[in-house]
């Protein structure tokens, strides 16, 4: 419960919108020069005229028409530098100041020795925030450090050598540039910051500059995580770049033992210095929160915290059967369809199976039930029941995806989606339906052409062309709409570890994918999802990464 | 087939084990939570062990004062003892029996023995156990909670103030001395939260599933500082003079009268001494709702598409006799089962429920906000604070014109309403009719009077 003192994190009373809500009076009345530093009344929203020009603005999104089908395995976004006017996929309105206005600059700033996970950890939270329509960026200390030096001598990561201090200054001063004309918001400094004197001196900074800081010390305790984290940074470190993997790997254990003896973990004196700090402990295992003010940013923050995993199970996505249809009728499905549900599940478990998941190894794609389901070699259900005792303590919760092995199928409600996963149900996969799945409320416009559209609501359609992830036409959901409905399943399918299957209509899909490959809010409409394959994105520390599966025929098998 | 927005309720049931001394808010954190998972349509229910106590102890006299709870007072531990044991048991047959999905034990807890105790019979019986443990040293607090004991504890009801403090406070201190905190270390295997003095410092320990982490959020948002809520329908529209539901309809001339008097409505339900309380209002995105508050002189004013009413979908723009006569299965499924009738294209009172989470999120880390919707909307809002079932939310009856306040309190919400004195037509529908208005009786149909309370305790 929040204590009743204000939050710290207000700037000035605007504390009064949420997430959803956008201001109803506009005043157009320009703010002078002089006042804009300050939070202003005048504010501008997707509806008014007075927002940017998206079209004449120089984005590569900008040209209209349908997009190629290889945009969709493009790299993930989270990295790009975003703009001072850049609009993020489920960003409520905005302002002026370009900030939301129930919170304050933040800069949060990451502590915890190599190995811990922090560049994973910087970089979620920036595609969470930045999705959420908070101008966020990482500052990553190691790029600055790589960008002056070659070699990697140990005592740049620990002594206040001059060498250290400016790259120190180079990355503290890019990210008060992103807080001054930048419109930036929450930028998160990814650096080892080992000692709580300078923790405590980058505070003072920030404070005098009206920036609050929040802290989030990444430790761990499990060592098979340390290692796993070792691992994967000598294979991908972009400091190990074209390095021996077994020399990379020693190096960088070298440099973790080096650091070791001149860390001080968070605790007493930065109790002393009322640092605001956040304790994350074994990826979520245990958080503990320091003096906190609970800011409306910080506890969604923390929310998104406690339902970070770290993952190993990839997202696929796929499209149901036949999308075209009205949006109000629910037909089944017809032979087609049928068809394709098979083809769908097959490809998928073969292509599982290929990456020798566990939970697919007793499916036989062989062997076949009367009505086509596939059979199983073991006749009994995978799932195993526990066992209990009070020794084991605590045991994984029966909740979907804390298994990395395992697989959930996501669907709407409608009937073709449900009857899509009828192959997946009878290989034992749980399949989950959800309302948020369905298709995106076309309103007045129904199933209308591009072309009947233009013709029937000329203005509107106009307005439409301008910034298509915003307009809503009468009595139509927008594709921001969906986002801010779907944003429950986004961290649900966070905190899974294992595998997930979206079956959804192509709209849908766009959301979800927008959100894990960071996409412009320009580019998610025009994102095509093709029936013949399926999209399986696979997470990584540094960036996530989209491939195509093609579905193969099983029709005659 | 049931929809939840909170996943996995499916396969996942939880039962959260309140941990503190006396006087550190348990109750009411516990009554809250239950509050929000039922609205969510997740069975959820509270077992305070000092019921059982009273319906045990209280006959006799044993627990009319604080040495009832010394530890030496061995009929005292003995009561105390089977006011536990039988509150588990009742937890454990709801359960299984009735497939409860979120239990809530309200009980101190503060022996690492008894915490041991549940947690096996929560393990045997496939439930994860959540310990909440509210901390709290900061004495202010602490004094404040016990000044309200008089008004929260219905040990106190007919006790003399005086005698309720020293008591109580006497109590208190019988807890202190066995009293085990959750500790990081030792307890590092359980799943918990711990809130220390109301939330400066949470630890939040192997927080296993999505239900539980949208429980801890819930609580981080909650605050305790004195509010009011105050909710109104838009003024009478155009579409409710011709009986059309949806649409987007302007006010009708009725309705502009409404809409003008409101604030003179809004001064009188704040009272002459708060005559300058700031309000920020909400509205859904559609014109009637904005219309109907264009004369309040309030700066923060919001539209949320969230607000917007129950999506008729194909119905959209008929009145109840055109859908009688169009869809007459449709109308007659609806009647039957409202809450999750989903309109041809359209929404249910469940999709309602679900694209409101976030309101309700967001209204509980509030202060004094005004909301001005549709009459679905609000009825969803208002079950939600006076925990209305789901089977009689859709039939309540929210008049037009009227300004209805809400005072969430400890145990309950207070509620008042304030009626403009401007006719407008009735949108009321009873069950099996297409025609609108309220009949005297009402004796067919479940309407409930709003005034009836908080159906909490």
């Amino acid at each position: 419960m929040t204590s009743p003192t204000s939050p710290v994190f207000a700037e000035d009373c605007e504390l009064t919108n949420g997430f959803g809500s956008e201001p109803i009076s506009v005043s157009t009345t320009p703010i002078p020069a002089a006042n804009s530093g300050r939070r202003t009344t005048k504010r501008w929203s997707f509806h008014n005229d007075s927002k940017p020009n998206l079209v004449e603005r120089p984005s590569e999104a900008s040209n209209q028409g349908r997009r190629r089908l290889s945009d969709i395995t493009g790299v993930d976004g989270v990295h790009k530098e975003i703009d001072a006017n850049h609009i993020s996929p489920a960003q409520l309105y905005s302002t002026e100041s370009g900030r939301l206005f129930h919170a304050g600059k933040i800069c949060i700033v990451l502590a915890g020795l190599p190995g811990r996970g922090k560049t994973h950890l910087s970089v979620s939270l920036t595609r969470y925030l930045r999705w959420l329509g908070v101008k966020t960026h990482s500052f990553h200390l190691g790029d600055y450090r790589r960008r002056n030096f070659d070699d990697l001598d140990q005592s740049l990561f620990i002594e206040d050598t001059k060498l250290r201090l400016k790259i120190i200054n180079e990355c503290t001063n890019d990210m008060l540039n992103f807080f001054e004309n930048d419109k930036g918001q929450v930028a998160i400094y990814d650096a080892v910051n080992p000692f709580p004197k300078n923790r405590f001196e980058l505070h003072e900074k920030f404070k005098n500059l009206n920036i609050q800081t929040l802290f989030i010390e990444s430790s761990v305790t499990d060592d098979t995580i340390i290692m796993k984290n070792m691992e994967s940074a000598a294979a991908s470190s972009p400091d190990y770049a074209n390095w021996d993997y077994d020399k990379a790997y020693k190096d960088y254990s070298d440099r973790i033992k080096a650091l070791m003896p001149y860390y001080i973990p968070m605790g007493d004196e930065d109790d002393n210095n009322k640092l605001s700090y956040i304790k994350f402990i074994n990826f979520g295992e245990r958080i503990e929160l320091h003096n906190s003010n609970y800011g409306y940013l910080i506890n969604k923050v923390v929310f998104f915290l406690m339902n970070s995993r770290i993952k190993s199970g990839s997202v696929f996505f796929a499209r149901c059967h036949n999308n075209s249809i009205n949006y109000s009728d629910d037909p089944p499905l017809d032979t087609n369809g049928k068809t394709y549900a098979k083809n769908l599940c097959y490809t998928l478990i073969e292509h599982l199976q290929k990456q020798r998941k566990e939970y697919v190894e007793n499916i036989d794609l062989g062997i076949q039930d009367e009505d086509g389901t596939p059979g199983t070699n073991t006749p009994t259900s995978l799932k195993q029941k526990r066992s209990f005792s009070l020794d084991e303590k605590h045991l994984p919760a029966g909740a979907d995806g804390v298994d990395v092995n395992s697989m959930v199928v996501w669907t709407s409600v409608k009937k073709r989606t449900i009857e899509s996963t009828k192959y997946f149900k009878a290989a034992n996969i749980n399949v989950r339906h959800r309302i948020q799945l369905s298709q995106k409320n076309p309103g007045v416009v129904g199933s209308m052409e591009e072309d009947e559209i233009k013709e029937a609501f000329p203005t509107e359609y106009e307005q439409y062309l301008k910034d298509p992830y915003h307009h809503r036409f009468s009595r139509a959901e927008s594709y921001h709409d969906l986002a801010i409905k779907i944003e429950p399943l986004i961290l649900e399918m966070e905190r899974m570890s294992g595998d997930v299957l979206i079956i959804a209509d192509e709209s849908v899909l766009r959301v979800f994918y927008g959100y894990l490959m960071a996409s412009s809010c320009f580019d998610i409409p025009y994102l095509p999802f093709s029936q013949d394959e399926i999209i399986e994105i696979k997470f990584n520390a540094y960036a996530n990464v989209a491939s195509q599966i093609p579905i193969k025929d099983f029709s005659c098998k | 087939m049931p929809v939840y927005s909170i996943s996995h309720v499916e396969n996942v049931r939880v039962c959260v084990v309140m941990v503190g001394l006396p006087a550190r808010g348990k109750s009411l954190i516990a009554q809250k939570i239950v509050r929000y998972l039922s609205w969510l349509s997740i069975k959820s229910k509270c077992f305070n062990v000092g019921t059982y106590r009273r319906k045990l102890a209280s006959p006799t006299g044993a627990d009319a004062d604080a040495t009832f709870f010394s530890p030496q007072n061995k009929e005292g531990v003995k009561y105390r003892e089977e006011a536990v044991q039988s509150a588990i048991k009742d937890m454990m047959g709801w359960f299984l029996d009735e497939n409860g999905v979120v239990g809530i034990l309200d009980a101190t807890n503060t022996t690492r023995d008894r915490r041991d105790q549940v947690l096996r019979i929560c393990r045997e019986n496939y439930i994860e156990p959540l310990f909440l443990e509210s901390w709290c040293d900061d004495g202010e607090l602490i004094r404040q909670n016990i000044l309200d004991v008089k008004t929260t504890s219905p040990d106190y009801i007919d006790k003399d103030s005086e005698f309720a403090l020293s008591d109580f406070t006497k109590r208190i201190e019988y807890y202190k001395d066995i009293y085990q905190t959750l500790d990081a270390s030792v307890d590092k295997n359980l799943s918990f939260i711990k809130l220390i003095n109301v939330s400066s410092h949470v630890i939040l320990n192997r927080i296993e599933s999505y239900l539980e982490s949208r429980i801890v959020y819930y609580v981080m948002n909650l605050h305790i500082k004195p509010r009011s809520i105050w909710l109104s329908r838009h003024g009478e529209s155009e579409y409710n003079l011709t009986g059309q539901i949806g649409g987007d309809a302007n006010l009708s001339e009725r309705g502009w009268k409404y809409a003008k008097k409101l604030p003179e409505l809004v001064l009188k339900s704040l009272g002459p001494e708060n005559q300058h309380t700031n309000l920020t209002v909400w509205t859904s995105t559609l014109q009637r709702t904005q219309q109907t508050s264009s004369f309040l002189p309030y700066k923060k004013k919001l539209s949320w598409k969230a607000l917007d009413e129950l999506d008729a979908g194909d119905c959209d723009g008929m009145t109840y006799e055109e859908i009688e006569q169009q869809f007459p299965e449709d109308f007659k499924a609806r009647d039957d089962n409202k809450y999750e009738y989903r309109y041809r294209g359209g929404e249910s009172y469940r999709d309602i429920v679900i694209r409101l989470e976030p309101i309700i999120m967001e209204l509980e880390r509030q202060e004094n906000i005004l909301i001005i919707t549709h009459q679905a909307v609000l009825r969803c809002i208002y079950a939600y604070f006076m925990n209305v079932p789901q089977e009689e939310s859709p039939w309540m009856s929210i008049p037009l014109h009227t300004l209805i306040k809400l005072e969430p309190r400890a145990y309950s919400t207070l509620v008042s309403r304030i009626k403009a004195d401007i006719p407008a037509v009735s949108t009321y529908k009873e069950k099996g009719t297409s025609q609108l208005g309220e009949s005297d009786g009402g004796n067919s149909v479940r309407s409930r009077d709003l005034l009836k309370g908080d159906q909490t305790k």
